[in-house]
């Protein structure tokens, strides 16, 4: 009782943090061309840096109220729309632990690339053409960002949702005078759309289902409504809400077939890739199925599609990872394996694991990224692995924090990423032992594509590419690595508990974060005993000896990854080569990213293409044939009269004095 | 015949002249030229009706009109020159793409 000034307090600065960046957003937009130019970035600093201030403060209060077992989850700010007298669609704002953690992730990954930013996009200390723009669309985009994972109910939720699609695009495009970001960014756009379409047809089935079980004064897209009826909604109706849903997180999040924009969206700055196409915004597709478990779980069907699309997108895209040389699109095939890793953890109902990876791979991909656009910041904008090497020298703190990102990437022990993919798949394992086996597969050639690509780009012969000063990055990139570097190794801890005769003797899963997330997650824990009560499903094992084998067995697989790269890249390089020449079918298939967009340009863009032609073609000789036929009739007319006004003086002057003569004629005749 | 209709006759037969030399020709200058001498056929109308009535206005008005006249043919001359400058050529026929 003691917290509840605090805690109302709190609750009323809770709109600020979207607020904050909104405000920011608008005065470097407003301001930033004319006043503030070099300097926009102070701006957006202080209004990041308040909102992550204030989502601490929100975690502190939600953990006390959390205690206390006494929040009311939902914020009321105002009435937003209301159509009719007992209807009526507000802002209001979800405030529980769900949104607390994200809230934290999402404001603490922008902070660091907001302050990476004012280094990055400078050339030879001058700010870039477009600098004010860039920290605009950035603010805009922390302001969607935290309006999706505040929203308390759908149809903020889709306001969020596609705020941050609009801000992703932006700055996807923000390079728009190369063909290649303009194409990407409408290609992310495009793409979303489709799974958008999706979504929104979800929310609308939502209100349609729902609105007949609400109580009079309730919304029938608030979450709390939504929630508590829809165990109301039959099991078909509950799958086609679900898998909708899900649809639009297929997209948003770069799942298969979907995920097609996500390589592509690399054409943005570094930053950006770093923040909203690793961090967060990717992640809400994640978010969101979490968010609705109590929705999903009511779907057995949707569950199972959402785990084997997970695992089998995290599969598909660490395949393609082995054979790229575009250290981001690299980076970004890793991005797309462990959203289908998290998918795959929310898909066995292991939510509460879903979102520590989600947490953790926050940190140690937006250090991975930044560190990839501290290396491309000194290779003068060059992203092929092939063409530098050995730049531990150069660049050695660019190349510490790399490699302690790659490492929790890889799954190495202690690292945060170890920590969460492990409960994943353990979990996947607990629900079927295909998923599981996939897990484990994807954990050991993620292991092997990050050391790959650390090894070709700090490894070997020191190799630059032609006219380029190659250097170490300025004090601005420097801090926001280090500190994501610390993060990367420690984020995990607060996800696992110290125990004696735990895992390598002295720790176990299932921690702190777990525990603040439970009640969140409570839906998902009807459908399957606690995860990690030791491996496949042999109870009782946690607090023995053998109950850690699987994470010793994920251990395992991640240093034999990590030394597969190691054996071909440095001690073998001549290896990979004979490796292709053994099977060229199988490279070409990888390299080529196994020709989905080729097929999706067969099967999708020419077939509309031409059904495009066709109804142009009627759209120009029928319709516009009868238009252009009426308007032959004024045309007609005019052409006959137009004929007496040929602009030669003496035919105006013969028809002057025709018309004389003619006057002078009636005169005397009738005169 | 009395003095007015003489009068008239001739100021008709001037204008006459001047339309036909109007209609004719394409020239600026002559097409200008032929309008001054209908000018002046009807400023001859004017002396030859004050003959009828026996009232100096029309005298007094054709001496206005010889004024303007003169005004309106240094105007037009002006006009002329810089229609030549622009186009070259003395032919009204330059112009006819004003029509649209």
């Amino acid at each position: 009782m003691t917290i509840t000034f605090a805690e109302s307090g709190m609750l009323k600065l809770a709109p600020l943090i979207p607020l904050l960046p909104l405000l920011g957003a608008g005065l470097v937009g407003l301001l930033g061309a004319r006043v503030l130019k070099a300097a926009s970035h102070w701006i957006v600093i202080v209004a990041v840096a308040g909102s992550l201030l204030l989502s601490l403060m929100l975690v502190g209060v939600v953990f006390c109220m959390h205690d206390l077992q006494q929040y009311d989850a939902t914020y009321h700010i105002y009435s937003w729309i209301s159509p009719a007298v007992d209807i009526s669609f507000d802002v209001n704002l979800r405030i529980d632990p769900l949104t607390a953690v994200m809230l934290v992730t999402v404001t603490l990954v922008s902070l660091l690339v907001v302050i990476y930013s004012r280094d990055y996009m400078r050339q030879h200390r001058k700010p870039e053409r477009g600098y004010e723009r860039f920290f605009a669309f950035l603010s805009l985009f922390v302001f969607s960002m935290c309006t999706l994972v505040l929203a308390g109910n759908f149809l903020l939720l889709y306001l969020g949702w596609e705020a941050v699609g609009l801000c992703s695009y932006l700055l996807i495009g923000f390079y728009y005078q190369r063909p290649a970001a303009a194409a990407a960014a409408k290609k992310a756009f495009l793409v979303n759309r489709i799974g958008d379409f999706g979504f929104g047809l979800g929310i609308l089935f939502i209100y349609l289902w729902i609105a007949p079980h609400a109580q009079p004064g309730q919304s029938p897209l608030d979450y709390a409504v939504v929630f508590e009826h829809v165990q109301n909604l039959s099991q078909a109706q509950c799958t086609t809400i679900a898998l909708l849903l899900f649809c639009g997180a297929v997209g948003k999040s770069a799942q298969l077939p979907l995920y097609v924009w996500l390589p592509d969206a690399m054409e943005g700055p570094s930053p950006v890739s770093a923040l909203i196409h690793a961090a967060t915004m990717v992640t809400a597709g994640v978010y969101m199925v979490v968010r609705c478990g109590a929705i999903f779980v009511e779907s057995p069907l949707a569950m199972a599609v959402v785990a084997s699309i997970g695992a089998v997108t995290a599969l598909f895209a660490a395949t393609i990872a082995l054979a790229q040389y575009d250290i981001k699109r690299i980076l970004a095939y890793s991005t797309i394996s462990q959203l289908g890793y998290m998918f795959l953890g929310v898909g066995v109902a292991a939510a509460d694991s879903a979102i520590f990876h989600l947490y953790t791979h926050a940190f140690f991909k937006a250090l991975l990224f930044i560190a990839a656009g501290s290396i491309m910041h000194a290779m003068g904008g060059v992203v092929d692995v092939r063409r530098f090497g050995g730049l531990r020298r150069v660049m050695p703190v660019t190349c510490v924090t790399f490699v302690i990102g790659a490492l929790a990437l890889a799954g190495f022990p202690f690292l945060s990423g170890f920590f969460s993919k492990d409960e994943i798949i353990h979990a996947a394992f607990q629900e079927h032992f295909i998923l599981g086996l996939i897990g484990l597969v994807t954990a050991a050639l993620t292991a092997f594509y990050t050391f790959r690509m650390v090894f070709l780009a700090f490894g070997g012969q020191e190799r630059i590419p032609d006219g380029v000063h190659a250097h170490e990055s300025g004090r601005w990139m420097l801090i926001p690595m280090i500190v994501l570097a610390v993060g990367a190794v420690g984020a995990g801890y607060v996800g696992v508990t110290p125990c004696v005769g735990g895992f390598a003797g002295w720790v176990a899963p299932h921690g702190w974060f777990h525990d603040f997330l439970a009640p969140v997650v409570a839906p998902f824990k009807h459908v399957t005993a606690p995860v990690h009560t030791g491996l496949v499903g042999a109870e009782g094992l946690v607090h023995g000896g053998g109950g850690y084998l699987l994470m010793y067995v994920s251990a395992g697989v991640s240093i034999l990854g990590i030394g597969l790269a190691y054996g071909l890249y440095i001690k073998k390089p001549d290896w990979p080569e004979a490796i292709r020449d053994i099977l060229p079918r199988t490279y070409d298939l990888l390299s080529n990213k196994y020709y989905v967009d080729e097929m999706n340009d067969t099967f999708v863009v020419q077939p509309l293409r031409r059904t495009s032609n066709l109804f142009f073609g009627i759209d120009r000789f029928v319709v516009d044939g009868v238009v252009l036929a009426v308007v032959m009739v004024p045309r007609t007319l005019g052409a006959v009269f137009r004929t007496l006004q040929d602009g030669a003086i003496q035919s105006y002057a013969v028809t002057m004095t025709a018309g004389l003569v003619l006057i002078s004629l009636m005169v005397w005749l009738v005169g | 015949m009395n003095a007015t209709s003489a009068y008239v006759s001739v100021g008709a037969l001037l204008f006459a002249i001047g339309m036909v030399g109007f209609l004719s020709r394409r020239n600026l200058i002559i097409m200008f030229l032929a309008t001054e001498v209908m000018f002046q056929g009807i400023i001859l109308n004017l002396v030859g009706f004050e003959m009828m009535h026996m009232h100096l206005t029309g005298q007094t008005f054709a001496l206005f009109l010889l004024v303007i006249a003169a005004v309106e043919a240094g105007l037009a001359l002006a006009l002329v020159v810089l229609l030549f400058r622009r186009s070259g050529t003395l032919d009204a026929q330059a112009w006819q793409s004003l029509r649209d």
